[in-house]
């Protein structure tokens, strides 16, 4: 595909890469709408401000939202498990942490927010702040419907003590999910440097440059990857000197 | 008039179960179909369409069965572990004392049933969808609040229920306990006084709290705290800080990265 560029006649080749299957990029956006909704019919009951859309009727019908809303949330892993089993395998095994996150943690403020060139360890198809937001989000789907499903069908028939634990859980799990959704919408919608991101999640793919840059281990392969930026900080260090 | 207490003693009442009956008639409640149980105790339980009723506890004493009897329902906690829960305000303080329901507001979370330290509001609910509403005794808000006495107490034939200024009823309650103990009864004791703040419903009690099944220092449970008090102003500060902190992180990174170099 070629691209022009604003303002000028030059037309540039890109080359683009494919990052996500169609099925993902479905349920990402099915769990993202369903989370949405959980969200904010949870919140009524949640806030006390909110008390005037929880009453009656009107709450009713949002509990109502709610659980309509919490089975199709719940049913995105799944179709995903029995869909593409492998693939979500393969995905959770990027699950990863090592060393090249600890100093993507270090470069990420100075790089993201001031934009200054640090030197960042070379990451995988997902980069340390992706792979941590995906680590809440699975862990915290998985703690909702635990302690959703408690509230629900857990009344009257389990000890009330339960049902106490099981609200403040599934509170404490949407304080923690819905902390990583305002920063992680603000990084994939308003963010300079990851308008790639959300581009591959609505297409699927990423432009060869940007894997490059950005997800080298995925591009080169660990290895390289390594070597390169090994090479790129000795001459980077060298290039100090000299100064 | 300040807060208002019914005290209900035990050592008078004959079980005829009256009270039952007017609260039923009062606020329109239906009878149930139920099955003998081999207990005089009846219906089993408080229900959505029962919101008080008499407990017929047997004790053996020496091979010999004595009845202890007790009127259940709604205590009216001055630190009511319901009010605090509800997300709706369709439980209420009324400074009266009473704990009163709003059905309206109800959206039937049914909350309050879980965090009742004494297990009184009911759900009537389709578990599936969780449409329904909570029932509980609402102190007969309507004629306490006009200058009537509750239905149960105003229907009690032996005088077993009284009703007035709460410390009136709590000074009476005492005197019966040391009249009971001093006449054969020395577990006596009166329940209600201290606890919780002081609850609205009061009772004389011939034999010590446990022998009724009523819980012997109830609290609202530990986890309403938690909740009510720490989870939710602490989540609801963060969310704040962490949208904050999202719209500054934006402005900054728009003036110190230039989309030009951006590829
Ligand atoms: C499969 C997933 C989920 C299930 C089964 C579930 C189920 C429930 C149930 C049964 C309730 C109690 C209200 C009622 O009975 O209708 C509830 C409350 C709530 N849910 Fe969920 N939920 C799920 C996911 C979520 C998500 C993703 C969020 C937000 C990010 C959320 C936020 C809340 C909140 C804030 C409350 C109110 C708790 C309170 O009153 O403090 N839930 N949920
Ligand atoms: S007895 Fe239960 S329902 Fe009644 S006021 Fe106390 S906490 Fe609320
Ligand atoms: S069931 Fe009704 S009264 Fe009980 S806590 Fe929920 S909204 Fe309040």
């Amino acid at each position: 595909m070629s691209v022009r560029v604003k303002g000028t006649d030059t037309a540039i080749r890109i080359r683009w890469i494919p990052r996500y299957t169609a099925l993902e990029r479905y349920l990402h956006w099915g769990h993202t709408l369903t989370f949405i909704l959980l969200t904010m019919t949870g919140m009524v009951l949640f806030f006390p401000f909110l008390a005037p859309l929880a009453r009656g009727e009107a709450g009713q019908f949002m509990r109502l939202v709610h659980r309509v809303s919490a089975v199709l949330f719940a049913a995105v892993p799944v179709s995903y498990a029995v869909l593409q089993p492998r693939r979500l395998l393969l995905t959770l095994k990027e699950l990863r942490f090592g060393r090249d996150d600890i100093g993507w943690l270090k470069g990420a403020i100075p790089y993201y927010l001031l934009g200054r060139h640090v030197d960042m360890p070379p990451q995988g198809r997902w980069n340390t702040g992706e792979k941590m937001n995906a680590v809440i989000l699975v862990s915290g789907t998985i703690i909702f419907v635990l302690t959703g499903a408690l509230m629900w069908f857990g009344k009257g028939v389990l000890p009330v003590w339960v049902f106490q634990a099981a609200v403040i859980v599934h509170d404490l799990t949407m304080f923690a999910t819905v902390s990583m959704f305002i920063i992680h919408f603000y990084l994939a919608v308003a963010h300079p440097l990851m308008w790639q991101s959300l581009v591959s999640m609505r297409y699927g793919v990423i432009s060869e440059s940007y894997a490059r840059e950005h997800h080298a281990k995925w591009y080169y392969g660990e290895e390289q990857a390594k070597k390169l930026y090994e090479q790129a900080k000795a001459k980077a260090a060298a290039h100090g000197k000299a100064e | 008039m300040g807060k208002v207490a019914m005290l209900y003693d035990s050592s008078k009442c004959t079980a005829c179960r009256g009270c039952q009956v007017a609260c039923k008639q009062w606020n329109d409640l239906p009878g149930t179909l139920t099955k003998n149980r081999g207990s005089y105790e009846n219906p089993p339980d408080l229900s959505p369409y029962t919101w008080t009723r008499i407990r017929f506890i047997e004790k053996y004493e020496g091979g010999q069965m004595r009845w202890l009897f007790l009127a259940q329902g709604c205590m009216h906690c001055t630190d009511a572990a319901c009010v605090k829960v509800c997300p709706t305000g369709a439980l209420k303080h009324h400074p009266m004392g009473l704990v009163t329901l709003e059905q309206d507001l109800c959206n039937g979370c049914g909350y309050c049933t879980q965090f009742c330290p004494f297990h009184i509001p009911r759900l009537l609910t389709d578990a599936l969808t969780g449409k329904g509403k909570s029932f509980k005794c609402t102190f007969c808000m309507d004629r306490v609040t006009n200058g009537e006495k509750p239905a149960c107490v105003k229907t009690c034939p032996p005088g077993a229920f009284s009703f007035g200024e709460r410390n009136e009823m709590i000074a009476k309650g005492r005197a019966r306990v040391l009249y009971l103990q001093k006449n054969g009864y020395p577990n006596a004791n009166l329940y209600g006084d201290v606890l919780l703040g002081s609850l609205g419903r009061m009772y004389v009690l011939l034999d010590k709290p446990e022998g009724y099944g009523l819980p012997v220092s109830p609290v609202s449970p530990a986890l309403t705290h938690v909740w009510q008090d720490w989870v939710q102003p602490i989540v609801s500060v963060s969310f704040g800080v962490t949208a904050l902190a999202a719209v500054t992180a934006f402005f900054i990174a728009r003036r110190h990265i230039r989309m030009e170099e951006v590829e």
